[in-house]
């Protein structure tokens, strides 16, 4: 089977049963996406698939043969880092950081939908993905520090 | 942190064999040089990079009995100069997301005189850098090193700037230290990098005065909020954890697991193991039963095809255990005695109140997980594990080898918070990988997590106090009964002599020194599940007791809970700084100021390592329901290293204070742990997360405190008194639920 990760071909092995989060981590070493509970709860396995925050703990594989999938080591781009990424620099958002790539990709997904959310629109965007250090004052000013970069950069392109 | 290779062990026997010869440590000028020599001498045989590496040693101070540390024999190897002349810190602490590896970047960099971003820091495994055995736990690692690496810096510093002040021919004090090497002030063309200078010389000593430390005034690195070294890897998911470590031809192992807590293997067989697609192996040893894969749903299909018996022990119901944290008629270990608490109370208290907090789970988001490599000479693990050195005597004994023939290599760790205390994963990986030849990781699930390895424990307090006339309390007593907390870690014969377990009474003490007589009595309660240490220990059960009975004594007298408090601190240095504390968090929060219609604060406050804590938490209740709108806190935790770390750690503390308060607890039904996935053990989210306004005092003195848990405590009561200012109603029990 044919995978397009973050532009790249790969051929992987079909299986009914296999879940993408473990082939990106454990057959192609797309380790930056993290395993948290396997039942799509905690967020922290949260990847791109054409586009839409996707947890890939309970996505089979065949449900994204021929779309584009994009982990948190595809984010950042040839301009650098992603704004959103940058953000939680800025913010000094991660603790532990093992959510970090989920909380990410979550937001990375919506800003780009949505660059103008207002904080109510933030928390229910986020609010479905787990943070056990408690970094939440800071995602939440991380994420609204990258939607109004996100929202500059889209006036610009206008 | 990548998944480099070892270093040669020869560097580590060398050292060992200088063992005998080395006398006991003190942090002397004498332990310098003896450290300095043996490990000098070590290194140069063991590094094969064709330089003399030069290494410092330093001793933890002992007398810090918030971090019990290495046995006195123990040299801390800190530094260390590359070929390529970078200063390179080795660190023992593990990064779990405290920023540890920051903050004593912080304090080395600030001696040497350089900026962080010059200092390579590595993590230490048990064969490099600092030895340490107690781990990276109780909020002790600024506190427990600080004097050590400074004097450490401080002293390579300048070693090396003498030696350069002779090869420059010029001063000392006519030098400027650089990223790579010193150069002579003014004239940048004379300049020696730091690995032709250490190779000047193959022995160093040290000069007989141990060169001064700076002055706190003098500090441009320590009291920085510099960034984060970890957090540029972790924003792009090249940080690497436990789960994450690789190998050529690694396989994947997964082990059985018992179906209730008290069940025993009673025979084990292979099933029909070896017939599932991709399984190699089937592991059995003693009780231990594991299966190595390919993959790991291979693996745990293989553990689901074995044949396995088991005695499954008695069926435990929650309500069970909690009666068996009893709080006897005699015998708890008296903890605390100021006065005489007993007989002042014999007449009957004034007001007396129960409490109780269940078990509960860490969660983690990275679940355990260990990569272990067995070869017939060497052992190497990569954990995500905070005591690397219990780890490797685990790992040892499970394989029966010398354990300084086995390297254990903390990784980056996905949450700690006191489960990562033990790395079962560690052991399960090299029992199945020098049973298959092969390297083999373990990573568990999120209900192997919640059902296979241990909890805080289940707590009860009970307090009562006599208020005098005025309403000024005269006499308190605290009983508090509690599972194991660091008795879990210590062996049966030592439990006995202690009596009460320190972790488990941790917070239990009723700090308000204006009170006469107060006396706490702990006792130790056995339970069927396996209970450990957990973020702050006994802090949070025990400060939810204090604090939220401080409150009822305060209603009781009739006084405004803040002016309550102050009035029943003493004079000394630490009630001085917690009467700062409590005022600084309430005059930030406008403690007494109007609040809008449906909305109410509470107070509370804790001491613990020496920091002091005061929160005032403003609430409300929507459909039923308790809402933090927000947690105001003041801390003085001494001299800050990083003031936004100290503040990032506040935050963490107080979100993990408001899903206790709220939401968590553990329970055993049938004999076995009901949630096995978030779904029966949801997590604080952002929707129900407070906004944290964190105010950081300091006592002046120079000396740092912890960070990494103090500031757990307060959370709860604060909350609960907050309820009970809104709606009359006295919440005494966690998670807290409305009437």
């Amino acid at each position: 089977m044919q995978l397009t990760i973050n532009g790249k071909e790969h051929t992987v092995e079909d299986g009914a049963e296999k879940l993408l989060l473990w082939v990106l981590r454990d057959e192609l070493g797309y380790t930056g996406t993290r395993f948290g509970c396997g039942a799509g709860i905690c967020g922290s396995c949260t990847v791109h698939v054409d586009g839409v925050a996707t947890r890939s703990c309970i996505t089979p594989l065949a449900a994204v043969e021929g779309k584009q999938i994009r982990t948190i080591e595809g984010l950042s781009g040839e301009n650098g880092l992603h704004p959103v990424q940058q953000a939680f620099i800025d913010q000094q958002v991660p603790q532990c950081g093992w959510c970090m790539s989920g909380q990410i990709m979550t937001a990375a997904a919506f800003l780009e939908a949505n660059p103008t959310a207002s904080e109510e629109e933030i928390v229910n965007a986020m609010g479905n993905n787990y943070c056990r250090c408690g970094c939440y004052v800071r995602i939440k000013a991380a994420v609204q520090e990258a939607g109004l970069e996100m929202a500059s950069r889209q006036e610009v392109l206008v | 942190m990548s998944k480099k290779s070892s270093e040669d062990l020869s560097k580590r026997s060398n050292a060992s064999n200088s063992e005998k010869q080395r006398p006991r440590w003190r942090p002397t000028r004498r332990g310098f040089l003896i450290g300095l020599g043996v490990l000098g001498g070590g290194l140069a045989i063991g590094v094969p990079l064709g330089l003399p590496t030069l290494r410092l040693t330093a001793a933890r101070f002992l007398d810090n009995a918030s971090s019990p540390g290495p046995s006195d024999t123990d040299p801390f190897a800190w530094f260390e100069v590359t070929p390529e002349s970078r200063l390179r810190l080795y660190i023992a602490k593990v990064e779990m997301g405290q920023g540890i590896h920051t903050a004593l970047a912080q304090i080395g960099a600030e001696e040497l005189g350089l900026p962080v971003a010059d200092l390579e820091v590595v993590q230490a495994s048990t064969h490099t850098g600092p030895n340490d055995t107690f781990g990276t736990a109780g909020s002790s690692s600024v506190s427990g090193v600080y004097d050590a690496l400074r004097q450490a810096a401080a002293t390579l510093r300048q070693l090396l700037q003498d030696e350069a002040a002779v090869a420059l021919s010029a001063a000392p004090v006519d030098l400027t230290i650089q990223r790579t090497g010193f150069v002579v002030t003014g004239q940048p063309e004379k300049a020696i990098e730091f690995a032709p200078l250490v190779a000047r010389k193959s022995t160093w000593e040290l000069p007989d005065e141990l060169p001064p430390v700076k002055a706190v005034a003098d500090f441009q690195v320590i009291g920085t909020s510099a960034p984060r070294l970890d957090i540029p890897a972790k924003v792009t998911g090249q940080a690497a954890y436990g789960y994450d470590m690789r190998m050529d031809g690694m396989l994947y192992g997964a082990v059985a697991r018992p179906p209730r807590i008290e069940a025993k293997l009673t025979s084990a067989a292979e099933g029909t193991a070896l017939s599932v697609p991709g399984v190699k192996q089937v592991v059995i040893k003693d009780d231990f039963v594991g299966v190595v894969a390919t993959s790991r749903a291979a693996a745990r299909q293989g553990v689901n095809a074995l044949a396995l018996t088991w005695d499954e022990g008695k069926a435990w119901q929650q309500a069970e255990i909690d009666a068996l944290v009893a709080i006897g008629d005699g015998g708890g270990v008296r903890v605390q005695k100021e006065g005489n608490a007993g007989r002042a109370l014999a007449g009957g208290a004034t007001v007396t109140a129960e409490y109780f907090t269940p078990l509960a789970a860490h969660t983690s988001m990275e679940p355990p997980a260990a990569l272990a490599h067995v070869t017939p000479e060497k052992v190497t693990v990569w954990a995500s594990v905070q005591a690397q050195s219990s780890t490797q005597s685990d790992v040892a004994e499970a394989l029966g080898v010398e354990a300084d023939t086995v390297e254990v290599i903390p990784t980056f760790l996905g949450g700690g918070f006191g489960r990562k205390s033990f790395s079962e994963p560690g052991r399960e990986a090299a029992i199945l990988s020098q049973a298959a030849g092969a390297p083999v990781h373990v990573g568990w699930d999120r209900t192997e997590d919640l059902r296979h390895g241990f909890f805080r424990p289940p707590v009860r307090n009970q307090l009562s106090a006599l208020l005098d006339a005025s309403g000024k309390i005269e006499a308190i007593q605290h009983k508090q009964a509690s599972g194991d907390v660091l008795f879990a870690f210590f062996p049966a014969a030592a439990a006995a002599v202690l009596g009460a377990d320190f972790g488990a009474w941790r917070g239990s003490t009723i700090h308000y020194g204006g009170i006469a007589n107060r006396e706490t009595l702990a006792w130790r309660a056995s339970v069927p599940v396996r209970t450990a240490s957990w973020r702050g220990l006994g802090l949070l059960p025990n400060a939810f007791a204090v604090e939220t009975f401080m409150d009822e004594l305060a209603h009781s007298a009739g006084q405004d809970p803040l002016a309550f408090r102050l009035a029943h601190l003493g004079e000394d240095e630490g009630d001085r700084r917690m009467a700062a504390v409590l005022q600084a968090a309430a005059d930030k929060a406008g403690w007494g100021t109007p609040l809008p219609e449906g909305r109410a604060r509470g107070i509370a406050c804790c001491t613990d390592v020496d920091t002091k804590v005061a929160q005032v938490a403003e609430v409300s209740v929507e459909d039923g329901r308790i809402r933090v709108h927000k947690i105001t806190a003041a801390m003085d935790c001494g001299l800050v290293i990083n003031p936004d770390g100290a503040a990032a750690q506040v935050q963490g503390n107080v979100m993990w204070g408001v899903g206790s308060a709220l939401i968590e607890s553990v329970t055993i039904q049938d004999g076995a742990v009901v949630a096995g996935n978030f779904d029966g053990y949801p997590l604080l989210t952002m929707r129900e997360s407070p906004d944290v306004e964190v105010i950081l005092l300091d006592a002046g003195d120079g000396r740092p405190r912890g960070v990494g848990e103090p500031a757990i405590g307060p959370v709860a009561p604060a909350i609960g008194n907050a309820v009970f200012a809104l709606t009359g109603q006295r919440l005494r029990r966690l998670p807290f639920q409305l009437a």
